[in-house]
């Protein structure tokens, strides 16, 4: 497996020193998110989503399946991710790096244990047929702050997405396709969002939001908090590294709970203008007898 | 900046009125509430104001002055810190990084952990394990953070003791060393990041036969072998064991063997040099067991068990008291019903001789 | 089965009888295993612990498995070369809940913690005295009540302390709860110390690992649906726990060096007290 290469010493250095007189390499302020951009897909539930130069694309997809014996009630939800060669020489196909784990184990944290998707709305016929509803997460393009980047995927993704609708009539299930029956949004019940920050100096005093891939590399400890814009915390993790006095932490966290808030806005924007997109001249558009021809 | 942790506010008054029972519980969970993660922000901040890490009050224990990590040892600029102990940055307080107790030598103190992995020392005799056999040299376990190494021109090559060592030998470098073989050689030099070079270049040194290994912890405390005067020496076993090798290794690892007749033996009797070449060449390297007598097999493993008996009872490891140990097993043996094939000195036989050990 | 918590509004007791504030009982012993360089036992509660370290030693011919620190992980840095690789492997047994199941080898759960106990440790550990070798933790979980993650970071500190692994402080670890559901914005919620099983699955919790008596904060993992607001609590009570916890490992060791030296297995120190440059 190629090794990542590390920064040398002189450019870890350089970067600190900079830190130190509060100053990044990019002219961002400390709590400053890089460029965020949304585009949704043509299709329902393809969100492509770059902060700078890290670039990842969450495509949702939904199937009908049984399910699991234990939980007759709910449906199936899965996050998949996958860092692939493209994105770093150092990721591997079949061979989980810890990125890789700890990315996945985030996204499960954050987006599916703290109740995000009513995974009960999934049920179709109890303990029979239910929606399975996947998320596949490929990192395009790796200039660090993977986790921000796709955990906001994710939930773009998922909002965006539109399932086909359904009845069960007597005991049998009808799916409708598009052309019958417009797909309907899924039972959504909250939206979090991460917000990581790096660490640097000998006692972690210098805290730095959606740090570069350089950045990332010379970080002493890093700390990923996921909140929803009601103030609610879905997960903290900082695991292990340099210790961080605690009180700054707690700042970290209302600092993140501005961007959470933020990021909500500007995804509900964004969702606003491509249903408009989506939807020109409304019904009665619809209802018009003249086509374009 | 002052650590702001709210403290826990007092508890809800609201439900003793529910219930007039509760009253009396009631005083009982305000005392409680005392106690709990109310953080002292006056002592915080003064401590944060004369650097971050606050004194704390001495409680180490007693006169036996056990140290642990995190306890700063001293304030005091004018000592210089050892291994075992670091510097906080920005302060001059000396903290230690080990548990265990303080030696000073000079103005140089340093902390001398309850136990820790044997640290190569240039002149350690030591007892190894060949690992790994490479193109010009042997890696060696010695109980140390690295594998030691042992070059080819380090060792007596067979044929002439100053032999210049020639491709020959490289290629037919495992009939000297294989891997799995035990030999015992000296630390001779030390590289900067504490990998040991080994060297086996004296009649003293080299393969180890005829007899067994047994490991214990080495220097860096915790009992176990000791440095001192003497690690190697030869016993009279009692009972007709005839005389028996002891090689107490420094980082650990005991062997203790029959005795064979040394090259210098060979020297006095046959007074020649060629003659010593070509008898040490031919049972240097050898890799076969002399024949060993039942008796001395007996005692040899009596000698193991009272090197093991040492350590269990966490008792230093060195030639009194193994010698003293010995003795005390032997007469054990005598009263014992099975007589002197009774060599077991685990449990409660062990702990009897060290008690009888440490009586004197 | 759900957590019966009406009891608590009562008389302030939770369901095994603490107060917020008190821990379960903490046992634990150092140098329980002969052969291993250090060794831990670590009760916290019904939480039962082992921890063996090997090393630093020469790493061996596998390198780079998941949860090893020194790669992408925050408390390596640079290389393998410069400093120890501190390995981490949890195993936990079959018959350690209630429900008898095996773990699966790749357990994301387990990788987790593989990672976080490394970095945590790695943060505190002196690795760059190591160079070229690995130090490896190994835990194994006997029974689990909860705190898990605490424990086992408790138990590997006590292990590395027993290896003499030299490091900067104690890194000790508990949780902390909150009486509150995330759902509800009560203001009068209590924060929890030390969480059981049964409260850490029906509470908002978190785990916090300080180093030493300091605030500072290794490792900060919460789980759970929270409100901000009891964020703060619930950290002062964990940091404060943190600090009981370092006191009761401390005397463990402490206790356990008395008695090397009054067996005469170790040499008495000099008393800082009476030194005097000559």
């Amino acid at each position: 497996m190629p090794r990542e290469i590390e920064p040398s010493l002189n450019e870890k250095q350089f970067v600190l020193q900079a830190l130190q007189e509060k100053f990044r390499l990019d002219g961002r302020q400390f709590d400053q998110y890089r460029p965020l951009e949304l585009t949704f897909g043509d299709q329902y539930g393809v969100a492509d989503v770059a902060f700078g130069k890290t670039k990842i694309l969450a495509k949702a997809s939904a199937e009908v399946t049984v399910p699991y014996a234990d939980r007759p009630l709910d449906g199936v939800f899965a996050i998949a991710t996958e860092l692939s060669p493209m994105a770093s020489p150092a990721f591997e196909v079949n061979r989980p790096t810890e990125t890789e784990v700890l990315l996945s184990r985030l996204l499960e944290k954050t987006v599916r244990r703290s109740g995000a998707l009513d995974t009960e709305s999934l049920c179709l016929v109890a303990g029979q047929k239910c929606w399975s509803i996947r998320v596949d997460v490929h990192v395009l393009s790796h200039d660090g702050n993977l986790i921000d980047t796709a955990c906001f995927a994710v939930v773009a993704a998922l909002r965006h997405f539109r399932k086909p609708d359904t009845s069960v009539e007597g005991g049998i299930l009808t799916v409708y396709t598009p052309a019958e029956r417009e797909p309907v949004p899924l039972s959504w019940l909250h939206s979090p969002f991460c917000v990581t920050w790096s660490f640097y100096g000998d006692r972690g005093e210098i805290a730095v939001l959606d740090a570069t891939w350089t950045e990332e590399q010379i970080r002493v400890a890093s700390c990923t908090i996921s909140l929803n814009r009601h103030g609610e915390i879905c997960q903290i993790s900082k695991l292990g590294g340099t210790p961080v006095e605690a009180v700054a932490l707690l700042q970290c966290t209302s600092i993140a709970l501005t961007k959470a808030k933020d990021f909500s806005v500007f995804l509900d924007k964004k969702l606003a203008e491509d249903t408009k997109k989506r939807n020109i001249g409304g019904f009665m558009a619809e209802l018009r007898s003249e086509n374009d021809r | 900046m002052p650590v702001t942790i709210l403290a826990p506010k007092a508890m809800r008054q609201d439900y003793g009125q529910a219930d007039k029972q509760n009253i009396s519980d009631d005083s009982d969970d305000a005392d409680s509430s005392n106690g709990g993660a109310e953080l002292d922000y006056a002592e915080l901040a003064k401590a944060d104001a004369e650097g971050h890490t606050h004194k704390r009050p001495r409680i180490a224990g007693g006169d036996f002055e056990i140290v642990t990590p995190g306890e700063v040892i001293t304030d005091d600029p004018q000592w210089m810190r050892g291994h075992g102990t670091y510097v906080a940055a920005g302060t001059t307080s000396i903290i230690s990084s080990v548990a265990g107790t303080i030696t000073r030598t000079n103005k140089l103190l340093s902390v001398r952990p309850l136990r820790a992995r044997y640290t190569p020392e240039v002149g350690d005799l030591v007892v190894g394990r060949i690992v790994e056999v490479q193109a010009k040299r042997w890696r060696v376990d010695v109980g140390a953070t690295q594998l030691a190494s042992l070059p080819l021109s380090a060792i007596n090559l067979p044929g002439g003791i100053l032999r210049k060592r020639t491709e020959t030998d490289e290629l037919q470098i495992r009939t000297f060393f294989a891997e799995g073989d035990l030999l015992v050689a000296e630390v001779q030099q030390l590289f900067q990041d504490g990998g040991a070079v080994l060297h086996t270049r004296s009649l003293k040194y080299g393969k180890l036969r005829n007899g067994m290994f047994v490991a214990v912890s080495g220097m860096g405390g915790g009992g176990g072998v000791v440095r001192s005067r003497r690690q190697v020496w030869t016993l009279e076993a009692a009972s007709g064991g005839g005389p028996i090798d002891v090689v107490l290794g420094v980082n650990g690892y005991v062997w203790i063997s029959k005795h064979v007749e040394t090259p210098e033996g060979l020297v006095e009797k046959t007074s020649g040099i060629t003659n010593l070449d070509e008898s040490v060449s031919a049972t240097m390297y050898s890799s076969q067991n002399d024949r060993i007598g039942p008796e001395t097999m007996r005692e040899i493993a009596r000698i193991r068990g009272v090197v093991t008996a040492l350590v269990d009872n966490g008792l230093r490891v060195d030639e009194d008291m193994v010698m003293r140990g010995y003795h005390e097993a032997v007469e054990m043996a005598m009263v014992s019903s099975v007589g002197a094939d009774d060599i077991y000195l685990g449990g409660e036989r062990g702990e009897q001789l060290a008690a009888v050990l440490t009586a004197v | 089965m759900p957590l019966d918590t009406s009891a608590y509004s009562l008389a302030l007791l939770r369901v095994d009888g603490r107060r917020w504030n008190e821990l379960r009982r903490m046992h634990a012993q150092i140098r329980t295993q002969a052969a291993a360089d250090g060794s831990s036992y670590l009760e916290m509660g019904h939480t039962k612990v082992m921890c063996v370290v090997t090393g630093p030693s020469e790493p061996g011919p596998r390198r780079s498995a998941v949860g090893a620190s020194g790669g992408t992980g925050v408390g390596g840095g640079s290389g393998e070369a410069a400093q120890a690789e501190v390995a981490v492997s949890i195993v936990i047994a079959g018959f350690s809940s209630v429900d008898r199941k095996r773990t699966a080898r790749g357990d994301k759960r387990i990788l987790e913690m593989q990672s976080t106990i490394s970095n945590a440790l790695a943060g505190s550990l002196h690795t760059h005295l190591y160079p070229h070798s690995a130090i490896n933790i190994s835990l194994h979980v006997l029974s689990q009540d909860g705190s898990l993650l605490a424990a086992l970071i408790n138990a590997a500190t006590l292990a590395c302390v027993d290896a003499g692994i030299p490091m900067t402080d104690y890194v000790a670890a508990c949780t902390a709860g909150s009486t509150s559901t995330y759902a509800a914005g009560d203001e009068a919620a209590d924060p929890l110390l030390d969480l059981n099983q049964q409260e850490e699955q029906e509470l908002p919790g978190l785990t916090v690992a300080t180093l030493g008596e300091s605030d500072r904060v290794a490792v900060l993992v919460c789980e759970s649906r929270v409100q901000v607001s009891r964020l703060e609590g619930m950290l002062a009570v964990a940091v404060d726990g943190c600090k009981q916890v370092r006191e009761i490992l401390d005397r463990v060791v402490r206790d356990k060096g008395r008695r090397m030296v009054q067996e005469g297995t170790i040499e008495k120190g000099v008393g800082v007290n009476d030194m005097e440059i000559d």
